[in-house]
């Protein structure tokens, strides 16, 4: 026999009308003209967080009329997912949570600003957001450098956020919308979905935890090599610069693709383009981002990136065909992005490569094995460069 | 170096990865649906294997040490004992091996590329297996 389910905390009319910023009286004369379908003669969590939502909606414009529709269709049923985060009511100022952590009023301003916290735009933090500073200021006090800390934790807050965007859209993609297309009620998809997320939600962050470990362990071994190739080579390259190979690649024809075979078809092409970057790849290398069709890979051996680029082109059978830049060069690292000149030199590189081909510069024809033949093109005067620069075509040498 | 002691260790040895990779219960499957018939040829030990996806009651993949077949491979590979060895303890980069000429890929090479997520889990099975059974060949 099953367990009957916990009945569900229920709240005042005064606690549910300061959650949602409104009058008690509002409340009621939302609930007596049929906007909030939940209320069912007692507050419950989830005529709560519908009367959240209606006062949400009202604040940015929306008629009663629009709300009820909406409601009635489905459209708001994500709202009651935000039930599960269990917002704190426990909150401290900025100058307590200063003294608490003994980090700078000013310094947490910068890091809440980084990582999205509420209090970026408040003077008040919660007790969650406390505990993240103390976290923070623990690894500041064992020694992290404070300007590694701030780029590391813009990185945390562009990656997460990221990451949650990717979440909420494709749930809304995967779940919501074909719930709604079912034509079933806004309450039945609100509670269908409540429950799923109930499920989801707290897988989340142990598969987060594993992938993270996974990558640690992955890039710490890459930096011990690294770092033992640049000794070798007597590199000292100054605080945040590094020598790397730069490699930009993407589909030559993508907009007309677009054009011809429609968006899907053409975004199916880049994802098979970027699967395939990122399985064939050397361990030392790595896709540092992707916009649209274009990939930006990152790796420590300009040798060993030509090589898998050069492969990588031989093993392309039908279009649109990629196109490869590569050039070997300083960059300086910063926020888990690279920059610098030589960057813009490997994507300029690139921008002048043809479907099927690899081209490189001088330094990388200098730094490449004697298993490859390059080719010398011209001497071009890249855009937006002022001295030209030498440009090589890549390739496996043909059998006598 | 590593080197197979015979024509025939290396046969056994493949015909054990093949196994593997067949009846592993999430690879297996894979493989089957995939359906990317490939040649290999290896060049030291003059060996030509074919591998495809079983028929409906047979097992997830079927090989033959032959080219006397009646179906015609999608991939065409070439390599040496040494490069397949390598390949299969996860220590060759398939796309720099052929801009190194240790292997020389032929056909739809893409099709190859889509299966190679699926066998990257044999990777370790496979430096196990050597492990246990042909430690000459670690490495």
């Amino acid at each position: 026999m099953s367990e009957a389910p916990a009945s569900k905390p229920v709240l005042t009319l005064r606690e549910v009308a300061e959650q949602a910023g409104v009058p008690p009286a509002r409340l009621r004369r939302w609930v007596a003209q049929g906007l909030i379908p939940q209320y069912k003669g007692e507050w419950t969590p989830e005529a709560a967080a519908h009367a959240r939502v209606v006062a949400r909606m009202r604040e940015r414009g929306h008629s009663l009329r629009e709300i009820r529709q909406a409601a009635d269709e489905g459209r708001l049923a994500f709202a009651y997912v935000e039930d599960l985060f269990h917002p704190t009511d426990t909150f401290v100022t900025l100058a307590e949570a200063a003294r608490e952590t003994g980090l700078e009023p000013a310094l947490i301003e910068r890091i809440s600003t980084s990582l999205g916290l509420r209090s970026a735009h408040a003077e008040r933090l919660s007790e969650d957001e406390v505990q993240l500073l103390r976290y923070i200021a623990a690894v500041l006090a064992a020694g992290f450098p404070l300007v590694a800390m701030l780029q590391l934790v813009r990185v945390y807050g562009q990656a997460l956020a990221q990451i949650a965007d990717a979440e909420v859209r494709l749930f809304h993609l995967y779940v919501h919308e074909p719930l709604m297309h079912e034509e079933v009620s806004g309450l039945e998809i609100a509670e269908q979905m409540e429950n799923l997320a109930r499920e989801l939600l707290p897988l989340a962050s142990p598969v987060m935890d594993q992938v993270h470990q996974r990558f640690l362990q992955h890039f710490i071994e890459q930096d011990v090599v690294g770092h033992m190739e640049s000794d070798l080579d007597g590199a000292a390259e100054g605080l945040g610069r590094m020598r790397v190979a730069v490699a930009f690649a993407d589909l030559a024809g993508y907009t007309r693709l677009t054009e011809e075979a429609g968006e899907l078809e053409a975004l199916d092409a880049v994802e098979r383009f970027v699967e395939a970057v990122e399985i064939t790849l050397p361990d030392e290398a790595r896709v540092i981002k992707t916009i649209g069709d274009e990939v930006m890979v990152v790796g420590s051996d300009a040798s060993t990136l030509t090589d898998w680029a050069v492969g990588f082109q031989s093993m392309q059978t039908d279009r649109p065909l990629p196109r490869i830049g590569i050039h070997y060069g300083h960059a300086i690292y910063r926020d888990g992005d690279y920059y610098g000149r030589d960057i813009n030199i490997a994507a300029r590189v690139a921008a002048r490569s043809a479907g099927g081909e690899v081209l490189v510069t001088k330094s990388v024809v200098e730094h490449a094995g004697s298993h490859l033949e390059f080719d010398r093109i011209a001497e071009v005067r890249l855009k937006g460069f002022n001295e030209p620069t030498e440009i090589f075509l890549a390739r496996i040498p043909e059998l006598e | 170096m590593t080197e197979f002691k015979s024509e025939s260790e290396f046969r056994e040895v493949m015909d054990r990865t093949f196994a593997l990779m067949s009846e592993d219960p999430d690879m297996g499957p894979k493989l089957r649906d995939a359906d990317t018939p490939q040649r290999f040829e290896f060049t030291d030990v003059d060996l030509v294997v074919n591998i495809r996806a079983g028929g409906p009651e047979e097992p997830n993949l079927s090989w033959v040490w032959t080219d006397d077949i009646d179906w015609e491979p999608k991939v065409r590979m070439t390599m040496s004992s040494a490069t397949a060895n390598r390949y299969f303890q996860g220590k060759e980069n398939i796309a720099i091996a052929i801009a190194r000429r240790r292997i020389k890929a032929a056909g739809d090479v893409k099709a190859a590329l889509a299966i190679l997520p699926i066998t990257k889990t044999l990777f370790p099975r496979y430096r196990a297996m050597i492990a246990a059974d042909y430690p000459h060949l670690e490495g």
